[in-house]
């Protein structure tokens, strides 16, 4: 986590030397639901974060960290409360049209450690963009995990990790300051054990962003 | 009757010749003689005033007054003799045919078809750039003769035609010298010389000619009748951001529900809610904002088009303005009444 904060930190940092370029840099208000294993064990929280974009002709990167104190809701088998910590990194890269390639990264922490799963991945996924006015844009995204790893063990079939987001953007004071609205949608199958033993434990997650970013 | 037909022009002569009166006492005393229908006594004194000093109008006064006496007593040949003398004393002599009898009139055409004159040399007053127009010579010569017309005045004499001319001859003057250029300002004749044999007679009428510089034509500001269109144009208003906002958000709201796992539990919207509605929000906004211009393409084809078409017209001018101020405008003007011997 350390090494993709620091690279996402170079990446922002060398920005302002490049030509044909738009960056922005703002905080965000978290909201989340999460759930593991089964119904009974359902959160619902909210929190702060960072984000941070930067585009260079086809190229974005975007790049947020988010905490997120969840509490059981009402009529859960939970009992006790957990922050989790999350970094989303994705390197995006125009195509045609709309649409946009994207990659990267999830990592999830929860702490107390051991109250909820925390989950690193390999993201990969396509976006679909579209300016809906003057200063104001939108975007469909879908893509897969892979190669997850979480801090209670457990496996995950080919297409078991999806994700899905909505997200969108409008631009204020002649695009200096950008109101973000972002969706992600994650659900996880995850199993433990094998043969007899085996055992369904997925994790899904819904959190939403509403953020205010200076544009450079 | 006749008599007194062939008396009305003789009346009204000195009206026609530009209010000059008869100076000489018996002359005066022959026309008084014809107008009482004496012709005799006319004959007498008109043949006595001639042997006496006349000036050059009583003198052709003398022999038309001869002429007309002789029409009335039909010795017709003898008339013509007398207006062949007139028309030698004064080659634009004319007879206004609404008051002057057949007989006479007959009589000065047979005169005029037996003398060689140059009569009505006309120039046009004219304007014109050199090289690029001419000037209009007319003049009418009364037998058939070899007539040269020429232009003096200047470091050499210009010929502007030779050949065997008879009645009306129009001619055109470039105005230009034997080596193009055109004729440097100043005054000039045109001297009209016709010759049969051992007899001529030359008219001549003096010109001016006078040279100035070419107008250049300013440079175009835009094309006449073409102006230019706007380069951006609003589009329509439309419900597609609207419509695009809620099909985005209903396929997250569709797709959360279709991913949701389903032992645990119902899918949560309000995270989906919350920025859907957000993003139908800002669609709605859009929609019913003015939409911004966009480049109007065929206008922005059409601009350029005219500004190449005003750039290469405005070259053509500057193309053209180049030569102009290199050519020299012309103007001749006669200078006074045409005159011959």
């Amino acid at each position: 986590m350390r090494t993709a904060v620091a690279l996402l930190s170079v990446v922002f940092a060398t920005a302002g030397s490049l030509a044909a370029q738009h960056g922005s840099i703002g905080g965000q208000i978290v909201f989340g639901d999460y759930r593991e294993v089964s119904s009974d064990l359902h959160y619902r929280g909210s929190g702060g974060g960072l984000a941070a974009s930067f585009t260079y002709k086809k190229l974005g990167i975007e790049g947020s960290l988010a905490s997120i104190s969840y509490d059981p809701v009402a009529g859960s088998t939970a009992t006790v409360s957990f922050k989790a910590t999350q970094l989303d990194i994705r390197a995006r890269y125009y195509i045609t049209g709309p649409v946009s390639a994207e990659v990267g990264i999830v990592n999830r922490k929860a702490k107390p450690e051991f109250e909820a799963q925390s989950v690193g991945a390999v993201r990969a996924g396509v976006r679909m963009s579209y300016p809906l006015g003057p200063g104001v844009n939108m975007g469909l995204r879908g893509g897969m995990l892979f190669g997850s790893k979480f801090s209670g063990g457990g496996t995950v079939s080919g297409v078991g990790a999806l994700e899905l987001g909505l997200n969108m953007m409008v631009d204020a004071m002649k695009g200096r300051l950008r109101l973000t609205g972002d969706y992600d949608f994650q659900r996880i199958a995850r199993t433990t054990g094998s043969g007899p033993g085996k055992a369904d434990v997925p994790i899904q997650q819904a959190l939403g962003r509403i953020g205010l970013a200076v544009a450079f | 009757m006749r008599h007194h037909l062939l008396l009305v022009p003789l009346l009204l002569i000195p009206a026609g010749l530009g209010a000059q009166a008869v100076q000489n006492a018996t002359l005066k005393r022959a026309q008084a003689a014809y107008d009482n229908l004496d012709y005799r006594q006319a004959l007498t004194l008109a043949h006595t005033a001639q042997r006496e000093r006349l000036n050059g109008f009583d003198r052709a006064r003398a022999y038309e007054l001869l002429a007309f006496t002789f029409s009335a007593m039909d010795s017709i040949l003898k008339a013509v003799d007398a207006f062949k003398e007139v028309i030698l004393l004064e080659p634009e002599r004319e007879l206004d045919p609404n008051r002057t009898s057949p007989k006479v009139l007959s009589a000065f055409s047979v005169a005029l078809t037996q003398v060689l004159v140059v009569r009505q040399l006309k120039i046009d007053s004219v304007d014109f750039v050199g090289g690029q127009g001419d000037v209009a010579i007319r003049y009418v010569v009364t037998q058939p003769a070899r007539v040269v017309t020429r232009v003096t005045g200047g470091a050499a004499a210009i010929k502007i035609d030779s050949s065997v001319a008879n009645g009306q001859v129009n001619l055109r003057w470039p105005a230009r010298q034997a080596n193009g250029d055109p004729v440097p300002a100043g005054n000039y004749t045109v001297v009209v010389e016709a010759t049969i044999g051992q007899n001529s007679f030359s008219a001549s009428q003096p010109i001016r000619v006078t040279q100035g510089a070419v107008d250049t034509l300013p440079l175009l500001l835009s094309l006449p009748g073409y102006d230019y269109l706007p380069e951006t144009e609003i589009p329509p208003k439309s419900w597609k951001p609207m419509g695009l906002a809620l099909v985005y958000s209903g396929i997250a709201l569709a797709g959360t529900s279709a991913l949701s796992q389903g032992n645990l539990g119902s899918a949560s919207f309000r995270e989906a809610g919350i920025i859907g509605g957000g993003l139908m929000a800002a669609g709605f906004v859009v929609m019913l904002r003015k939409p911004a211009p966009q480049p109007a393409r065929g206008n922005i084809l059409y601009n350029r088009l005219l500004r190449e078409q005003l750039a290469r017209r405005n070259t053509e001018i500057a193309q053209d303005n180049v030569r102009r101020r290199q050519q020299v405008a012309l103007r001749v003007v006669p200078i006074r009444a045409a005159g011959g011997r």
